[in-house]
Order: structure tokens, then C-alpha cells, then sequence
């Protein structure tokens, strides 16, 4: 016995069962008791509750919404929610980012000054922190009844109201799918593989390509306009509401704003490394060809800094994903914040838990998966530039 | 004409500026632009926060509302509610100086001198020590305060010391674990590893407060406080774990492998020879975690803790001071920023070093 | 120069040693016997399974097939022994790996101090002795990365010393060293020779082999081609393996060339 437990093969055995067994049993009691727990509390555990209706209602939402639908609808809605959110705070703060970022490696002293000034007070106070500020801010903004006007867009304590196409909602769908079209088709038609014309009429092509996608997208907006109304729809006083134009719920704004101010302060790090990565040599060797600065600038370094930013903004966007989490913190209905008023109300914790991972699991995975396909299609082919 | 060679006449300061800032009109066009914005912005900033501002509480909360700038009483009025939360009045002192036990301990493990597992193990347990003495009490003559009655700065930081006090040793045996040759034990590990760092921070800390007391037996429950704390140390060791790994990829196999032909056993291979080189080769990344973890504690005020984020919403959030929140926030701000800024400077600072070494 | 202690069990004993990695058959059926003080030089081209074998032997790689006794204790998956094994079988490696992170003493006394429990004063007096023997006292408290190869080197063999083991393994102990450092490396290694340690020496430095081995063993394609006194060897232009030409091209001409030029022109050969 002892001269069995001496030998190396069985003590490795011995090893791994012990470790995986203590884990799987401690998560097995723990979803036991739990089982337990709740049954003592008249929960049964299942997820039959996925289709009885919740009986409370979301502030946030994309999709119609009453209190009548079941918890499946609004799972997906806080799935649908935090996606939205993540990628409006992801484009914001790649703007943001992509500015602070360019003037931190100007060659400009101020403009660096400027920037690097706005990457040290963004990066070193929480994003929480953040939230409430500017929570705090848009909730004490004027009512709607002495409200900020500028350019049509009005800021209110009730939230900031933009103008907004007057458009069914399928028509603007539509449009938004066309939009990104210009912007995708130019990208893809770029890729030297697709194209065999000399560089000169493929920037032609992808011009033609990108003018067609955004005038698809006019001419649906037009012919999608609701009946007797003008394209654009002004928001305006009207008694004591504001009346028109879209409206943006302050919860919203709250976190667009801090996610793409913070998010931003890191990417704005994210693309100075990137730039930072191309070699002078490079640059030099396209000044000698007698490239002008601004080709330079898009033809060498943009495009090899991209490359070398790639694998760490897609982590940085997995993490703005994480960051519309705090959503709860003013009480935005984002997935987290679905699950969290499920746990509540259903009290179906061990299900919605799972659910919360399997959501949380899912998102980073696609997420991840669309980045490395991005990472592999614009991937350097062979090793001549690399080192 | 040699003169010339050794010393060529040094360009006006007017060239000189022209070159930096005025080379092509670009240049110019960028340089005022920046000048315009950073001339406005200083000059609103200093002029709320400084010029136009109300430094003394003597005018009661009316007057300083009524005052153009930044109200600054608020903080003269409140600031012992930020710092201490509603830690017994009497007893404040002992919170201060807890804080600054934790602020020396800081300071003493950024000295190389005291870079060896026994020395910084010994710094944090008496740092830790102590602030827990101090704050509880019940000893030595100190008042008992329960853990209820923590709040404001000392909070946070007792937070995040406790969250890396369990979480660093906890990342190392992570680490270990993953690195395993035993495919069993580095698989399930990476799995706990991945599945933790898939999981918004949030929604850990929720699960161990408000989850967990349903999976746990009733002895097991233990208080809130220190749920929270273990949420928080796992999700930090699960990121600290990867950095960890990393610096032992770092490390030579030759190392090892030299160990142990000299017959040292696991432990004495890991803990002499593996661990002390991959943590070197893990300090600038490791600085940031702590940085990142330090400002993540902010995130315990959404499962209900007095914190210095909450007791700042609490510090203008009754009565005559609700207009103030900026200057609430902005002094909090202050406040982590100078945590956060210092460590993250001395975690830059650290990497150039080492990288110069590194040759 | 030969010193065989023929009293009792040999200090190594190796029979039908197999050692694959994955599907690739690194080792095949290695007989070997290594009495003690007796040196044995190990040669042939890179890939051989020269550093596999010599690795088998403190079980740094797992064998799969025969039998290794060292010292009486014979290699299994008993998890006790093998720690006992390697305190009494010293290894220096090709690239040194010294401990980066340690004085020049302290790697020399780490290992005494923790594995064989020795207090600091005595694990320091036994290193400051064997720093002098390979000639480097005055560079005890020297970080490794401040030294040259060559005394990196020798502060290697000075750590695999002071934990006073009955065999020494060196795996290619002077292919890292710039030409000129490869001497001071050698003389130490042939003080120790005659001192009367078991030594087992990958290394394709001739002059060395032809002064001290006891035996020359020529190795490849995981095989021992060819076992015999270095006299012998080196004169007989005929190896024991006829069947494979290619291997034999490589032995002889490694033989022709021992004798006409100097040993440093083998650098290459190595991996
Ligand atoms: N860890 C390993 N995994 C797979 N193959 C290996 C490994 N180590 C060595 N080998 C292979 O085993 C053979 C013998 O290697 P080695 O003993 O290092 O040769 P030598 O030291 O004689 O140059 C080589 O073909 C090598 O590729
Ligand atoms: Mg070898």
C-alpha cells in the first residue's frame, strides 16, 4: 500500500482525481444546499419561469417591452441592451481614443501636453466614480422647460433629446444596415486579393462603393418617412414635455459618456503604442520614395500600427463589454441588471446565474471570434516586416 | 573659426519657438488650437475651483451656493464623513491612522530592499495587522467597532489590502496549478481561470454577497464584508494568475531543470529559484493590477458598502448640501487619484528601470 | 590515470535503456556500465541522443524501457528516491544555468543549505573551498551576469561540487564558450578527473578525452555505435557498425579530424 502510494504514476492519479473531485464537490453541495435553500423558500428550481411573464417593467429598451412578457424576452432584451450599449460606448470611445491618441505621439509639445494631461486624470479615477459624476450632472441639468438648446439638441434632466429622422422603425433598421455598408464594403473591396486594379482606380472603386452604400441609405430614409412629416424631426417644447426628436435616457447617456471617456483615455495608450511600434525605418524608408506625409501616414504607418493595436483593443473592447455592467449603478436595465431584478423578484437565483455566465460566456467568446477572424484577414502574410 | 565649431551661436529663444511650434502652418494652425483650449480650460478650471470659490464653512451652506465657483465647505463640513464613514466620532483618530499604516506598508513594499517573500509577507501581515486592531478594536484598551460601523477611506483600503492578501498568494497557486504537468489539474484550473476573467467584476461581487448565503451552510456564511472581499480576491487572482504564468514562462526551463539536479524538492525548486525570478520578470504588469484592483474597489458601493464612493454620495446627499455633488466628487477623485497615480508613475518608473537592466 | 575501484556495485548501470519522445525513438536499448572513478567521454552528432541519455540518468527525462541503477538505487516511479539519486549525481550543463537572481555563494550554498540541511557557516566554508579549486574565490560575491562564460562556467561546476556527489554528468560543458575560455573550463574538469570522481562527459573536445577518459563512447541514431579506450578509438579507423555507411563516414571523419587540428575547430559540430 504505502510502496503504491510511493509510485509516481499513482501518486499523479491520486493527485488529479483528489483536485478536479474537491472542486466538483464543493460546486455540487453548493448547488445542493442551494437547491435546498430555495425549496425551503417554495422555489422550484427549473427554468419553467423563462416563459411565465416578470410582472415589472425595464426603463431601457430596444425591443417593445410590457410587464406582461416573459423572462425569456427580457433576458434577450438585456443581452440586446448591453450589446447596444457596449457598441455605442466602443465607437465613442475609439473616437475619443483614436484623438487623444494621435496627439499624444504629434510632434507637437502642446498637443501632447494636451494629451497626455486628459489619459492621466481619465485613467486614474474609477469608471464608477465617473458614472455617478456624470449621472450626478445630466440629473441636475434644467427641466425640459428651461432647457439647453444647441443646434436642435436639447439637454434636459430628463435626458438629451436629438434630432432624429422621422422614419418607420424597419426603414431606419434599413438605413443603419446601409450605413455600415459604407463603411465594411470599402474596407473588404481594399484587400489587394479582391481587386487587380492599379491602386489609383481601386481608391475610385472604393469611393463608388462607399457614395452607393450611403445613397441606398438616404433613399430608404426617404421612402420610409412617416406620412406628412418633415425628414427631421425637432424636438420642441410643447406644454410642459418635450415633444419629437429621439430621446436618450439619462441612464444612458450617463454611461456612454463615462465609458467612452474612460475606455478612451485607454485606447488613447492603446493606438500611442501602436504608432510608437513602427519603426522609424519604415517611415523613413516611405519619406525616401518621395510619398508625401499624409500618404505616408496612410499608406505606412496607419495601416502597421493597426496591426500592432489589433490583439489588445480587442481586449480592451471585451472589457468595455464587461464595463456597461455598471449600468446597475444607475440603474440602466442592462443584462446584469436584468438578471440582478430576476434574482429578485422570480428568486430563481441558481438559474439565472447560469444564465448570467452562459450570456457573459457567450458575448466574449463571439466577441473574441470576430476579432481574431479581423486579426487574420489583415495579418502581415509571411514574416518580411516582422522583428 | 574654431569658436565657432565648439559653440555654434545658440538660436534666439523666438527661433526656437517658431521651429517647435510654427514650423508649417499645420503646425501652427495645431498649436494655437491647443494653446486656445488649454488657456480656457485652466482659466475656468482655477477660476471655479480657486478664484470664484468658498473655502470656509462661516457662511453656512447658502452662501456658497449662491457663490460662483466651486463650494468648497462642503468638504470643510463633511470630510469626516468621506474619510470615516460613520465610524464612531470618538474613535476617528484610530481610522486615520489606519490609513496611514496601510499608506506606509504601500510605500515600504515599493522598496526593492524589502523585494524577498519573507520581508514583504512581513510587511503586509503587520500592516494588516495592525489597521485591523486599529479599526476593531477590543484590545489594548481600543473601543470594539464592528465592521458595520467601517466606512469611507479606510474601507476601501481595507478592501483592497485584504483583496490582495488572499489573492496574491491565491494567483500564485493559480499559476502553479495551470503550469501543472498534470493535465487534469491545468485544464480544470484554466478553467477557472478563464471562466473567472470572462465575468464582469459586478457581477462576482453580487454573487458572493447575494448568492452565495444560499450555497453556503449556515456556518459557512460568515459576514458580508468578507464575502465581498473573497469575490473580489478571486477575480483578482484570476488576473493576477495570468501575469504570474507569464513571468514563469520568463523564466529559463534550464532553471528548473538545474534545481533540480542540485535535488531540491517541488517547493524548495519553486519558491527559491522559479517564483523569486518570475515575479521580478511580473513586476510592472503586477503594479498595474494593483492599480486596476485599486480603483475596482469602488465597485463594492453597488452591493451596499459604505466605502468612500458612498459616503461621498452620503456627504451631500442630505439636506443643505445636495447642490455641492461636484465638489463631493471631484475631491474623491482627487483623493483616488493620488493613490492611483502614484502607483501607476512608480509602476512605469519600475518598468524603464527594468528595462534598461535588461540588456 | 585509470583509477577503477572495482569493489561492489557499479556507480551506474544501465541495460536495454528506451527512451521515446511521443512516437520519435530517441533511445534504443543503451547498454552501459560506469564503474566507480571511471570517466567516460560521450560523442557523435547532434541528435544522437547524447544529452537524452545523460539526462536519463538524473531522471531530468523519464525512460521507458530497461533499467537504470545508479548508486544501488535504481531509477523507477518511486517518487521518494529520486531526490536522494540527484544529491549524489552532480550535472553541469552546456548553457551553465546558473541562478541569475543569486550571488556567485549564494548558488554555490543554496543547495547544501536546503536539501542537505547544512548550516550557512559550514555550506559556506565547503563553497568558498571548491570556488578556489576552480581558481574564482575572489568573484564569490559577483552576481552570474557580471561573469564570463568560461567563469560562469566554472562557478557551475563549483555548485554541482558542493553538494559533494559521487558522479558528475556534463553535457556539452564548453560548446557555449568563446575559444579562449574553453581551457580554463577543461583544466578544471581534468583536476577533478584525477582526483578520482566518476565522471560521465558529453563533449567533443578530443585533446580532453584522449587525456582523461577511460572510455570513449560514440553514439548515434539513439545508439551506442561504438565503446572502447581512447587510445584505441582514436587509432582504429573501423567501426563496430557496419551496417550503416553514413554513420561510419561521421565517426571516422570525426577521428581523422581529432588528430590534425585543434579541438576548438569542433564547435561547430555541436548543437
Ligand atoms: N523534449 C523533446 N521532445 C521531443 N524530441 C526531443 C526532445 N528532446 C530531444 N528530442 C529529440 O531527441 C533526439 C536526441 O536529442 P538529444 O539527446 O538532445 O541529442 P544530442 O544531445 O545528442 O544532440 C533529437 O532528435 C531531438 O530532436
Ligand atoms: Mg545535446
Amino acid at each position: 500500500m504505502v510502496s503504491l502510494l510511493r509510485n509516481q504514476k499513482v501518486h499523479n492519479a491520486l493527485l488529479q482525481v483528489l483536485y478536479v473531485g474537491s472542486i466538483a464537490a464543493m460546486v455540487l453541495a453548493g448547488i445542493v444546499i442551494a437547491r435546498r435553500n430555495l425549496a425551503d423558500q417554495g422555489i422550484t428550481s427549473g427554468f419553467d419561469f423563462l416563459f411565465k411573464s416578470t410582472g415589472w417593467d425595464v426603463n431601457f429598451s430596444l425591443l417593445p417591452a410590457t410587464a406582461n412578457d416573459p423572462y425569456w424576452w427580457y433576458f434577450l432584451i438585456g443581452i440586446i441592451n448591453t450589446l447596444f450599449l457596449g457598441s455605442v460606448g466602443l465607437i465613442l470611445a475609439t473616437i475619443v481614443g483614436t484623438i487623444v491618441g494621435l496627439a499624444r505621439t504629434s510632434s507637437n509639445d502642446l498637443a501632447r501636453l494636451l494629451g497626455r494631461t486628459y489619459v492621466d486624470i481619465f485613467r486614474n479615477i474609477p469608471l464608477i466614480l465617473q458614472v455617478f459624476f456624470w449621472y450626478a450632472i445630466i440629473t441636475h441639468l434644467p427641466t425640459p422647460r428651461s432647457a439647453h438648446e444647441a443646434w436642435g439638441f436639447l439637454l434636459t434632466s430628463r435626458g438629451l433629446y436629438i434630432p432624429f429622422p422621422n422614419v418607420g422603425s424597419a426603414a431606419f433598421a434599413a438605413a443603419t444596415v446601409a450605413v455600415i455598408a459604407a463603411i465594411v464594403l470599402p474596407a473588404w473591396l481594399g484587400r489587394t486579393s479582391r481587386l487587380a486594379q492599379p491602386i489609383g482606380q481601386r481608391h475610385t472603386i472604393q469611393f463608388a462603393a462607399a457614395a452607393a452604400a450611403l445613397a441606398c441609405s438616404a433613399i430608404i430614409l426617404a421612402l420610409g418617412r412617416l406620412p406628412d412629416t418633415p425628414l427631421l424631426d425637432f424636438p420642441a417644447l410643447q406644454g410642459l414635455n418635450l415633444r419629437g426628436g429621439l430621446r436618450i435616457p439619462p441612464e444612458f447617456a450617463t454611461l456612454a459618456i463615462a465609458i467612452a471617456i474612460y475606455g478612451g483615455s485607454y485606447i488613447a495608450e492603446i493606438v500611442r503604442g501602436g504608432f510608437k511600434s513602427v519603426g522609424t525605418g519604415q517611415v523613413e524608408a516611405a519619406l525616401s520614395l518621395g510619398l508625401s506625409p499624409w500618404r505616408v501616414f496612410t499608406l505606412v504607418r496607419l495601416p502597421l500600427a493597426l496591426r500592432a493595436m489589433l490583439p489588445i483593443l480587442a481586449n480592451q473592447y471585451v472589457w468595455l463589454m464587461k464595463a456597461t455592467t455598471m449600468g446597475i449603478a444607475v440603474g440602466l436595465t442592462d443584462f446584469f441588471m436584468i438578471v440582478a431584478l430576476t434574482i429578485n423578484h422570480s428568486g430563481q437565483t441558481l438559474e439565472a446565474i447560469g444564465i448570467l455566465m452562459a450570456g457573459f460566456l457567450a458575448i466574449n467568446l463571439s466577441l473574441a471570434a470576430v476579432f481574431n477572424r479581423i486579426n487574420k484577414a489583415i495579418a502581415l502574410k509571411g514574416n518580411q516586416l516582422r522583428g | 573659426m574654431e569658436m565657432v565649431l565648439v559653440a555654434p551661436p545658440a538660436p534666439g529663444r523666438l527661433e526656437d519657438l517658431k521651429r517647435r511650434f510654427f514650423a508649417t502652418p499645420l503646425q501652427a494652425v495645431v498649436s494655437l488650437a491647443c494653446l486656445t483650449i488649454m488657456v480656457f480650460l485652466v482659466w475656468k478650471l482655477l477660476n471655479w475651483a480657486v478664484f470664484s470659490a468658498v473655502f470656509t464653512t462661516s457662511g453656512g451652506p447658502e452662501a456658497c451656493q449662491a457663490a460662483a465657483g466651486a463650494c468648497w465647505s462642503v468638504i470643510a463640513a463633511r470630510w469626516r464623513i468621506i474619510f470615516f464613514g460613520l465610524y464612531p466620532y470618538e474613535e476617528q483618530w484610530r481610522s486615520a491612522l489606519a490609513c496611514v499604516a496601510v499608506v506606509v506598508m504601500t510605500v515600504l513594499s515599493c522598496i526593492p530592499a524589502f523585494w524577498t517573500g519573507r520581508r514583504i509577507a512581513l510587511v503586509w501581515g503587520a500592516g494588516t495587522g495592525l489597521f485591523y486592531v486599529l479599526m476593531k478594536g477590543g484590545v489594548l484598551g481600543l473601543a470594539h467597532v464592528g465592521e458595520e460601523a467601517w466606512g469611507g477611506l479606510a474601507l476601501t483600503l481595507f478592501i483592497f489590502v485584504t483583496t490582495c492578501l488572499i489573492g496574491f498568494p491565491l494567483a500564485i497557486c493559480l499559476a502553479l496549478l495551470r503550469r501543472s504537468e498534470l493535465p487534469w489539474i491545468s485544464r480544470t484550473t484554466g478553467l477557472i481561470i478563464d471562466g473567472v476573467r470572462s465575468l464582469p467584476l459586478i457581477s462576482i461581487l453580487f454573487t458572493f454577497a447575494v448568492v452565495l448565503p444560499f450555497a453556503l451552510p449556515q456556518w459557512l456564511q460568515g459576514d458580508k464584508l468578507y464575502r465581498v472581499i473573497l469575490g473580489s480576491a478571486l477575480f483578482f487572482s484570476a488576473y493576477q494568475a495570468e501575469i504570474v504564468r507569464g513571468g514563469m514562462q520568463g523564466v529559463a526551463t534550464g532553471q528548473e531543470e538545474a534545481a533540480m539536479a542540485l535535488g531540491m524538492r517541488y517547493w524548495q525548486r519553486i519558491s527559491r529559484i522559479l517564483l523569486p525570478q518570475a515575479m521580478r520578470n511580473a513586476m510592472p504588469a503586477t503594479i498595474n493590477q494593483f492599480v486596476i484592483s485599486f480603483k475596482e474597489t469602488s465597485l463594492v458601493v453597488i452591493v451596499g458598502f459604505f466605502e468612500i464612493l458612498a459616503s461621498g454620495n452620503a456627504a451631500y446627499g442630505t439636506g443643505e448640501w445636495r447642490f455641492a455633488y461636484v465638489e463631493v466628487y471631484a475631491f474623491i477623485a482627487f483623493i483616488y487619484f493620488i493613490f492611483v497615480f502614484s502607483l501607476s508613475r512608480y509602476g512605469a518608473f519600475l518598468e524603464r528601470r527594468m528595462s534598461v537592466s535588461e540588456r | 590515470m585509470i583509477s577503477t575501484n572495482s569493489t561492489g556495485e557499479p556507480a551506474l548501470r544501465i541495460e536495454n535503456l528506451d527512451k521515446y519522445y511521443g512516437t520519435f525513438h530517441a533511445l534504443r536499448g543503451i547498454n552501459l556500465s560506469v564503474k566507480r572513478g571511471e570517466k567516460i567521454v560521450v560523442c557523435g552528432p547532434s541528435g544522437s541522443g547524447k544529452s537524452t541519455m545523460i539526462r536519463c540518468i538524473n531522471r531530468l527525462e523519464q525512460h521507458n524501457g530497461g533499467r537504470i541503477v545508479v548508486l544501488g538505487t535504481e531509477l523507477n516511479d518511486d517518487v521518494g528516491n529520486i531526490d536522494e539519486i540527484r544529491r549524489e549525481v552532480g550535472m553541469v550543463f552546456q548553457h551553465f544555468n546558473l541562478f541569475p537572481h543569486m550571488t556567485v555563494l549564494e548558488n554555490c550554498v543554496i543547495s547544501s543549505m536546503i536539501v542537505r540541511k547544512q548550516p550557512r557557516a559550514q555550506a559556506e566554508a565547503t563553497a568558498r573551498r571548491y570556488l578556489e579549486k576552480v581558481r574564482i574565490p575572489e568573484q564569490a560575491l559577483k552576481y552570474p551576469s557580471q561573469l564570463s562564460g568560461g567563469q560562469q562556467q566554472r562557478v557551475a561546476i563549483a555548485r554541482a561540487l558542493c553538494m559533494q556527489p559521487q558522479i558528475m554528468l556534463f553535457d556539452e560543458p564548453t560548446s557555449a564558450l568563446d575559444p579562449e575560455m574553453v581551457s580554463e573550463v577543461l583544466d578544471v574538469m581534468v583536476t577533478l578527473a584525477s582526483e578520482g570522481m566518476t565522471m560521465i562527459c558529453v563533449t567533443h573536445e578530443m585533446g580532453f578525452a584522449r587525456r582523461v577518459a577511460d572510455r570513449v563512447l560514440f553514439m548515434d541514431g539513439g545508439e551506442i555505435l561504438e565503446e572502447a579506450p581512447p587510445d584505441e578509438f582514436f587509432t582504429s579507423s573501423a567501426t563496430s557498425a557496419p551496417d550503416n555507411s553514413c554513420r561510419r563516414c561521421w565517426a571516422i571523419d570525426w577521428k581523422q579530424r581529432s588528430e590534425c587540428v585543434t579541438p576548438h575547430a569542433f564547435r561547430h559540430l555541436h548543437d
